[in-house]
């Protein structure tokens, strides 16, 4: 498609602070064996998009070690592929420029966008898990002749974040009113899904006046601008995890064991299939005494004792006589003999030790970190 | 323009593996799903990178389709190099004469100039058709020490089944003093695995002068190695340790599925510093569903579980629907076994359907008794 990709890996961190101590958002695993930026990723990677960028400002280890040269995600190419923007130090620039919010880090990296062939920008934030046809958002785009068009999706009227959304009022598709808000509101009951379409010359002249004006945030200047400009919105029906906190992200991966539109909405499409990193891992083992239901499991696991609702990474072992209830164990997580979960989050190689017990609370889940021993 | 190589790697996978019948209509045997996750040749395609080979000649014949398009430029195991990497070489026309391979030497024989480009000290023969994690580096490490010819790895196989192999017999440096093929009174059970390091130069001077012989039948374990021993070439075997198969037949191909099962598998598949590498087609974790009950197996990516699975290896994308039986059984890639069918110790080759109620084998049939149900087949109740 005649689009290139912007993905911000972080913006929106420190809402999540508990997962993002050793890693950018982007980099945070979801569903077993994926990473939030694999769906960005995949979405513009499975409409032929080929010339990508993402946005990193710190704590991106983890994420360039993920996407490597971008091979697993068929992106090691000699014209376009994967390209990692980080912030970086010049003569004539100041220290204060790190990428800190999509208009600053877009201005940043202004002579590279100026080189786009491509006619279409998307930008993605790397919090929103979607797996949507995005060539039908440049559509409607190209349709109704919008300026910008956002990508939305309709909310609950029992909707409410710890976080503040962008929300959208619309007419025929064409934006009536922006506002941010925590909860749902019948003033704008779309919820915007961080993800913009908008021309190549478009996203040039924003970014100009962006300069000149010394804006740097995008939501602000959407709110600033709508009421005179032509904002469109493409509203998704299909299933979409946003996610702002860790009791999203909690519910989100308990949305996976539980419920199926999750699972072919984001996972089971055969047409669009989420790519990620390959690690060569062997099937999964499941002794004769092993007891698993309504679990999501990766490869190379060892599973002795009982599994329940969970999600369980890549070479997780759970023991003989282990319990692991509503859970989410990330790679190389063992939890030893007799030992039980409930509602934990374990971060990678977290070890339980033989007969130790831990219960969270659906709403109030245990965050266990980086290879700590319990 | 090449760059010299130490020692390079030809894998003769041309062969048509037909005694797996069914399994091999439409695809060369190294390319028969094993493990859940992998094809045959991923093994000595693996074993070369692990051992620091990354020049490997392919040599293909039989159904090349779906194991070309599986190894591909190498990519999946790190051949894909700049400097030798990984090359199919089929059967070719010359301006003389065109040939299919004849045999595994003059398959071979056919591939000198490939082998000549790299220059390398010492080129090692596989075969892929078998399972195994071996590191070759020991291997050639020895054959420099003796300064042999060539040498021949060997396993301990039980006496009884030694009839089935090539037989080395050795005196007590390990050096060859005869080669049995297929021996009826074997004086051993030391049998070759038809893995062999040779020195180049004798490689080639000994399938020069076999391709002359009109009665030889070009044959490695037949013409080469006696060849090499009645004109007292020092030969050496190199016994290996560890656990090895030869999967040409239905019953040791699902005898080493089984083999991945219990608590301690004799062949370790997660060993990170000897990772066996394989394509990977990008699916989704597999999900266990609520009714599902599943003991002693490995299930892969992809997989949807709702019913019953018991000692049983499943590939790839594979669904067993709710009150659906898959007892002591290889599954491969996206078969669907539907609602309360039954499946005992079969194999059932990829793309398959299982209708509804259908029963496949029999509950409790024993290795030779396997029930194989060929690739793509849609086998409903009205079809048994």
């Amino acid at each position: 498609m005649n689009a290139a990709g912007i993905i911000f890996s972080n913006l929106n961190q420190d809402t999540i602070s508990e997962l993002t101590t050793d890693r950018t958002l982007a980099a945070i695993p979801f569903g077993c064996r994926y990473r939030f930026v694999d769906f960005c990723l995949s979405n513009l990677i499975n409409v032929n998009i080929s010339n990508i960028c993402i946005v990193a400002n710190y704590n991106y280890r983890s994420l360039i070690d993920h996407i490597g040269s971008g091979k697993d995600w068929d992106m090691a190419r000699r014209t376009g592929g994967i390209q990692m923007i980080a912030p970086f130090q010049t003569s004539h620039t100041s220290d204060s420029k790190l990428n800190c919010t999509h208009l600053e880090a877009l201005c940043n990296m202004k002579d590279y966008i100026l080189e786009f062939k491509e006619d279409y920008v998307i930008i993605m934030d790397a919090d929103q898990v979607v797996n949507i046809d995005l060539s039908a958002v440049v559509d409607s785009h190209e349709a109704t002749g919008a300026d910008i068009t956002m990508v939305t999706t309709k909310i609950r009227e029992d909707f409410s974040s710890r976080n503040r959304r962008i929300m959208a009022k619309t007419e025929n598709g064409k934006i009536t009113r922006i506002l941010t808000s925590k909860t749902y509101t019948d003033r704008a009951p779309e919820m915007c899904i961080n993800t913009f379409v908008m021309r190549t010359p478009y996203l040039v002249n924003l970014l100009n006046s962006a300069e000149d004006k010394n804006l740097t945030s995008l939501t602000d200047h959407l709110l600033n601008t709508y009421e005179h400009a032509n904002y469109f919105t493409y509203c998704y029906d299909g299933y979409v995890a946003s996610i702002t906190d860790f009791q999203e992200y909690y519910q989100a991966s308990m949305e996976l064991t539980s419920s199926d539109e999750a699972k072919e909405s984001l996972l089971w499409r055969k047409d669009a299939p989420i790519y990620t990193k390959v690690h060569n891992s062997a099937p999964t083992m499941y002794s004769a005494d092993a007891v698993v239901r309504d679990s999501m499991i990766a490869d190379d696991c060892v599973i002795e004792g009982t599994v329940i609702n969970s999600i369980l990474s890549r070479n997780v072992r759970v023991a003989k006589g282990a319990v692991v209830k509503n859970s989410v164990l990330y790679w190389g997580t063992t939890v030893g003999k007799g030992a039980s979960l409930n509602c934990v989050v374990t971060d990678k190689d977290v070890y339980i030790t033989d007969g130790v017990s831990l219960s969270g609370n659906k709403n109030l889940p245990i965050y266990i970190e980086k290879k700590r021993k319990v | 323009m090449y760059f010299k190589k130490e020692c390079i790697a030809m894998l003769l996978a041309g062969g048509q593996g037909s005694r797996l019948y069914d399994l091999t209509q439409q695809t060369a045997k190294p390319a028969v799903s094993y493990g859940g996750k992998y094809k045959i040749i991923d093994f000595p395609l693996s074993n070369c990178i692990n051992s620091g080979i990354d020049t490997v000649g392919v040599l293909t014949q039989y159904q090349p389709l779906a194991l070309n398009e599986y190894i591909g430029n190498g990519e999946p195991w790190d051949l894909d190099r700049m400097r030798g990497g990984l090359s199919v070489l089929p059967p070719y026309q010359g301006n003389k004469s065109s040939d299919w391979y004849k045999g595994t030497a003059n398959a071979i024989y056919q591939n000198i100039r490939f082998i000549k480009q790299y220059n390398p000290d010492y080129v090692l023969i596989l075969s892929g058709d078998h399972i195994y994690r071996m590191d070759y580096a020991k291997m050639l490490d020895q054959h420099k020490k003796t300064g042999a010819a060539c040498t021949v790895a060997t396993i301990t196989v039980p006496i009884e089944e030694a009839s089935r192999f090539g037989i080395c017999n050795t005196r007590e440096d390990g050096s060859i003093y005869e080669f049995e093929e297929k021996p009826k009174k074997p004086k051993n059970n030391q049998a070759s695995m038809g893995i062999y390091i040779f020195s180049t130069k004798i490689l080639i001077d000994y399938l020069e002068s076999d391709e002359k012989d009109e009665t030889s039948s070009n044959d490695f374990g037949k013409n080469i190695i006696p060849n090499l021993l009645n004109n007292g070439e020092k030969l050496f075997s190199f016994p290996f340790e560890g656990y090895w198969k030869d999967v040409g037949t239905i019953a040791s191909l699902w005898e080493s599925n089984m083999d991945l099962l219990g608590d301690h598998p004799p062949l370790n598949l997660s060993d990170r510093n000897f990772r066996i590498y394989s394509r990977n087609s990008a699916r989704p974790p597999q999900f266990v569903g609520t009714n599902a009950k599943i003991a002693n197996s490995r299930i892969s990516e992809g997989c949807r579980i709702y019913g019953n699975v018991e000692n049983s290896v499943l590939s790839g994308g594979v669904i067993v629907e709710e009150g659906a039986i898959v007892k002591d059984s290889v599954i491969m890639e996206d078969v669907i076994v539907r609602r309360d069918a039954k499946v005992y110790t079969s194999i059932i080759d990829s793309d398959s359907i299982i209708g509804e109620s259908c029963v496949v084998g029999k509950d409790g049939a024993d290795k030779n008794n396997i029930t194989i149900v060929a690739k793509g087949t849609n086998m409903s109740r009205s079809t048994m």
